[in-house]
């Protein structure tokens, strides 16, 4: 072995002195933390600024109720609320005469024969729905002066609206003999009433009829309603936010009265997601279970590179996809004679929830796949050769073992997959439909298959069209921040669950 | 296994016996360090003399390895470590006083790991990593640093031929010699081998001895370790910690044959630890 | 499965279940008790999820063809050069389609005009179908912009930031509470992106619809996911080659410099490519930050050097929005409609493979 060379002079000192160098180490460190701290303000800048513009919403919505009571829309829309019923129950009844129709078409009637049995009750129907003639009148002459009162009341010219007010009551004053008058003309109609050859159809008329009552009934409700009403009432603070949060309505733009309430669009994100996760969940965690577990080497290497290939599939692609491919496909096929059973087919839109979830179970099966896989694979391996050793066989490994010691992780993984579906904009705006109404339940399952707005949705939408500052805009950052919130929750709890499946596995 | 070991009263007392180190290059005093609210050395005072080896021993977590790294300032690098009183001397020169150049020092103060860490580079570009660092560009001075090094650590005959595979391309105990050889090129003044064989076997381990004992001639040297026997065979002065203290310091020979305290003696001849 | 099968053949075992109670006397025989309904279920289950996978890969596969071949007749051609190089460098026209002579005719925006000056005095009742002529060329550059600007800036910052966090930070519980922020960040839709953007960049800075607002909108977007990816795989980086190079009198930098970042390169390579990808697909951030539905100039025509960047672009993503739907689906519109879809695709697939193909490599190169 040599001698380590005696001389240390191979180094020379240091060239820079020690000051110049420890500031260009302190420099690169700024430079780094320089940015760090730029990503970290905009990013918190992107919070505040959401919360900035959104909580502006509150006052300005507080206004906006304001206004609708202080200009009279409020009361006016007590009387609409009664016109709106007396359409719902026109509408019935020409329900019931379509269902009339068609059952007599299956005993082979001809259709002048279907005309003639069906005459005493369309005399009935048009009856009754002229006995709203004089509410209708009162409706549209109270809505042109509210309208009026409103428009000058936003202009901030508040001389004679006392006046205007009082004028508006006076005129509103007439319900009471108005409704006297309609309650006497639909009970000397409703005496006439024709019987209806289908006994089954005659079930549900004189379920109308019960309906019908009860509306009579309601009337003195309503003048009560009007009595009591006072537009100096003053409109409580929490209003602002529960209209908004509970508010089932979502009208914007509307020359009458805008309602901003966030429950439709929040019920379509959610009815959006849960068909993508009812569809994904299965698929996603059987492909991560079978690429882990019983996958072969081969089979492995094209699988999973190919699913986290879906991935990157661009949202508006597979939103283009669904109009034009999906769309008319499930229509077709609910429309085809093996589906003839089911009671909402043939469905009418395309687009609609179940074409959208569809989609989106697309778009997070790559989402749930990777990462519930990358759980199971991390099971720790004497877990698996445990069971083995005990006489278990593969199916028993996997669900009493491998399943369980993951859950967490698999767990986080629909939650991040959720996450994604709910925050995802092209595809629902595409294809969810855009009707801005929450689904009807009362068709069971066939809820699926009706058209709605989603959060994101609207917000692509209407974004592009409010005006800078608008209670509209606001109302869209609101929305903004809500879907915020929801996916911040879903990310924290799916991180709590990777945090807890790090720790049962070690 | 382990009996009940009490502490002794008077650490200080102890600890002013050292070996007769008259002016060590080394001077360690009253060291207290504490990881946030845990202090894992107390009291510590040694002097390590220059051109020797000195050993620490002790059980597990009694704060061996923590002293050694607070030598070159590598526990700077973990968050919330800190020396709470007490001060490193190294000829003379406080090495954590605020004007201290921690690079300086580190080039001068060597260090091997116990995990053998080669970068992932080839093995001549491991070795000549330092000088680069240093701002030598000179082919020829990193030929020759290399192998000059690669000599000095009883590497070069095994690798001359394949001074450009990768330094995970050779054997364990190869590793280690290569890390050697990476902290001769530096030419410092100290190696600080924080159990260097540990993850060797037999063979590789007599040839890092060897090699240590070759080192001392031009190095101070100052190793960690958990094997008595190694610090047995390679070190002329043995420190033995238990708990963060210092228990006993003196001449190897001294420690190994007629340790003055009790915990030293049980320890050496197995009785716990 | 099948050697267990034919042992219990052989041992004429074909009845199910306990068989074998563990009371019994019987010497030691191994035995498979469960074979029948065990084995069956076993293999049933299994068939299941295999053709879950299948039908994951089907559907996949049947998105790719239904684009690849309808957007390929637009894309490419029978004669050389098998391209259709007007689609890949036009602008989008509108499409005229009259009759003439007896012949259906479907001529673009230019064309039209030009055939209207052949034959003048000819009145056609001529049916206009807007962007279905033409192709896309303006949109391929505005994405290309959009891609280059955003990827810059989230480069840029993003992995600056991460350098700092991994290598420089202490971890303190301030710095905690960043990796948590900036981890839940990156999971915020995108559409909330572009809200911000919006009311940030076009409205409160004034920068209207623009390249710029394009950018910081989509790099801020990104720049959440980029920090975490390149301090993931910072992180990964043994700290044993940080300490045998500061323990050499390396400096910090020296040391991040040489023996830090080029072993976490690929690793932030893949995230990058990763987040071109995304940049490049996402659609929401950018439908009131940077894209127009129809710009005539290309976005170099500009009279002075700043309105280069406070112009707003044409985008192949937004592009694909408008013509699927603003316009109607029919036999004009389906060329420019699956071409885009098409070219788009194809872009960001290529994007992401190589990601992929990125990623696998290193993988199986380094490792320790």
């Amino acid at each position: 072995m040599e001698r380590v060379a005696a001389s240390r002079i191979l180094i020379p000192a240091r060239r820079k002195s020690r000051r110049a160098q420890m500031a260009i180490e302190q420099g690169i460190k700024a430079f780094f933390g320089g940015n760090a701290l730029v990503a970290v303000i905009v990013l918190a800048l992107i919070t505040i600024f959401l919360f900035r513009e959104g909580f502006g919403f509150f006052g300005q919505n507080l206004a906006n109720l304001q206004l609708y009571r202080q200009a009279g829309l409020e009361y006016v829309d007590i009387i609409r609320a009664v016109t709106t019923q007396h359409e719902a129950l026109s509408r019935k009844l020409s329900e019931i005469r379509l269902r009339e129709v068609r059952s007599l078409e299956k005993r082979n009637a001809a259709p002048d024969e279907i005309n003639a049995a069906l005459a005493p009750f369309d005399q009935f129907a048009s009856g009754f729905s002229d006995t709203a003639e004089n509410l209708h009148g009162l409706v549209s002459d109270l809505t042109e002066q509210a309208s009026a009162l409103k428009e000058q009341l936003a202009a901030g010219n508040n001389s004679g609206s006392e006046t205007a007010l009082r004028a508006l009551r006076e005129r509103g004053a007439t319900f009471e003999s108005v409704s006297a008058e309609m309650t006497a003309s639909v009970s000397n109609l409703m005496a006439t009433a024709p019987a209806l050859p289908d006994t089954a159809e005659q079930k549900s008329f004189d379920q109308w009829k019960i309906a019908v009552r009860d509306y009579l009934a309601g009337f003195p409700v309503a003048s009560k309603k009007l009595r009591e009403w006072s537009a100096d009432e003053p409109i409580p603070w929490y209003r602002s936010l529960s209209s908004f949060l509970f508010g089932r309505e979502w009208v914007t733009a509307s020359f009458w009265q805008d309602w901003y309430g966030i429950v439709p669009l929040l019920v379509g994100s959610v009815m959006v997601s849960i068909v993508a996760l009812v569809i994904a969940v299965p698929l996603g965690v059987a492909s991560a279970i079978y690429v882990s577990e019983v996958a072969s080497r081969h089979e492995k290497r094209l699988i999973k590179p190919y699913i986290e290939f879906i991935s990157a599939i661009p949202s508006v692609v597979l939103g283009f996809f669904g109009i034009a491919v999906v769309g008319q496909a499930i229509r077709a096929a609910s429309q085809s004679s093996l589906f003839k059973w089911v009671s909402f087919f043939p469905i009418s839109e395309r687009l609609n929830i179940f074409t959208a979830g569809c989609l989106l179970a697309l778009m997070a099966v790559p989402t749930i796949f990777t990462l519930a896989e990358d759980a199971l694979r991390n099971v720790p391996r004497g877990f698996k050769e445990a069971s083995y050793a005990l006489g278990a066989n593969r199916l028993q490994t996997i669900a009493r073992v491998i399943v369980p010691a993951s859950l967490s992780g698999i767990v986080s993984a629909v939650l991040l997959g959720l996450g994604r579906v709910i925050g995802e904009t092209m595809v629902v705006l595409l294809c969810a439909g855009n009707r801005i109404a929450i689904p009807d339940f009362s068709q069971g399952l066939g809820a699926v298959f009706q058209p709605v707005h989603t959060m994101t949705g609207i917000i692509a939408q209407e974004m592009g069209e409010v005006v800078r500052g608008s209670t509209h805009y606001r109302a869209l950052f609101m929305v903004g921040l809500v879907l915020f919130t929801i996916t911040l929750g879903i990310n924290w709890l799916a991180q709590r669950f990777v945090a807890r499946f790090r720790m049962s596995v070690g | 296994m382990v009996s009940v070991v009490e502490m002794p009263e008077k650490t200080s007392q102890i600890t002013a016996s050292g070996p007769e180190v008259r002016r060590g290059l080394i001077e360690i005093k009253q060291l207290d360090f504490a990881y946030g609210d845990h202090q894992v050395l107390h009291d510590v005072t040694l002097s390590i003399a220059p051109r020797a080896v000195t050993a620490f021993i002790g059980p597990s977590g009694c704060g061996k390895t923590t002293l050694l790294r607070c030598l070159n300032r590598m526990n700077d690098l973990i968050d919330g470590a800190r020396i709470t009183r007490g001060s490193v001397e190294i000829e003379g020169i406080d090495i954590n006083a605020p004007g201290v150049d921690v690079v300086d020092l580190r080039r001068r103060v060597g260090m091997v790991f116990q995990k053998s860490n080669p970068f992932p580079k080839s093995i001549y570009d491991n070795v000549a990593y330092g000088l680069r660092i240093a701002g030598i560009t000179k082919r020829t001075l990193i030929d020759e640093a290399v192998e000059r090094s690669l000599r000095s650590a009883a590497l070069w005959d095994e690798v001359k031929d394949r001074l450009h595979v990768s330094g995970y391309g050779i054997s364990g105990g190869q590793q280690q010699r290569l890390c050697i050889a990476r902290a001769l090129a530096v030419e410092p003044e100290i190696i600080l081998m924080d159990e260097p064989c540990s993850a060797l076997d037999p063979i590789a381990t007599a040839k890092v001895e060897e090699l240590i004992r070759q080192l001392k001639q031009q190095y101070t040297i100052v190793i960690v370790t958990h094997n008595m026997q190694q610090a047995g065979r390679c070190s002329d002065h043995t420190a033995f910690f238990y708990l963060g203290r210092l228990i006993e310091f003196d001449g190897t020979a001294k420690i190994f044959s007629n340790p003055r305290q009790r915990q030293t003696e049980e320890y050496i001849t197995g009785r716990f630890g | 499965m099948n050697d267990e099968a034919r042992m219990t053949n052989v041992e004429g075992m074909t009845n199910d279940e306990t068989a074998s109670n563990a009371g019994s006397p019987s010497s030691f025989v191994i035995r498979h008790s469960s074979f029948g309904r065990g084995r069956f279920l076993e293999a049933l289950t299994f068939w299941i999820f295999r053709l879950a996978t299948y039908l994951i890969l089907a559907a996949a596969t049947y998105i790719f063809l239904d684009i690849g071949i309808k957007g390929g007749r637009t894309v490419f051609t029978r004669t050389a050069p098998f391209i259709n190089v007007a689609f890949l460098s036009q602008a989008p026209q509108t499409l005229y389609v009259f009759d003439f002579a007896g012949k259906k005719m479907t001529l673009g925006d230019r064309e039209f005009r030009d055939w209207k000056s052949v034959h003048p005095g000819v009145e056609v009742e001529a049916t206009s179908v807007a962007y279905s002529a033409g192709g896309i060329w303006p949109c391929i550059v505005g994405t290309a912009l959009l891609v280059i600007g955003s990827m810059a800036l989230a480069l840029g910052i993003g992995i600056s930031s991460a350098i700092y966090l991994s290598e420089y930070s202490r971890n303190g519980p301030l710095i905690r509470l960043v990796r948590i922020a900036i981890l839940n960040l990156a999971g915020v839709p995108s559409i909330v992106f572009g809200l911000f953007g919006f009311g940030l960049f076009v409205i409160f800075f004034g920068w209207n619809v623009s390249l710029i607002a394009g950018w910081f909108t989509l790099g801020l977007m990104v720049l959440p996911a980029i920090i975490t990816a390149s301090e993931e795989s910072l992180r990964a980086v043994p700290q044993g080659l940080r300490e045998g190079s500061l323990a050499l009198g390396a400096s910090k930098w020296q040391t991040i410099r040489k023996n830090v970042l080029p072993y976490a390169l690929p690793g932030i390579l893949t995230s990058s490519i990763l987040g071109i990808a995304r940049v490049a697909g996402e659609t929401a951030p950018i439908m009131f930050t940077a894209a127009y539905a129809m710009k005539d100039e290309m976005p170099w025509q500009v009279a002075r050097f700043t309105d280069f960047f406070f112009q707003g672009v044409m985008a192949l993503p937004y592009h694909i929005y408008v013509v699927s739907s603003k316009i109607p689906q029919n036999e004009y519109t389906e060329r420019v409609q699956y071409g885009s879809a098409f070219v788009f695709l194809f872009l960001v697939m290529l994007i992401a493979l190589t990601s992929i193909v990125l990623r696998e490599r290193s993988r199986s190169r380094l490792s320790w």
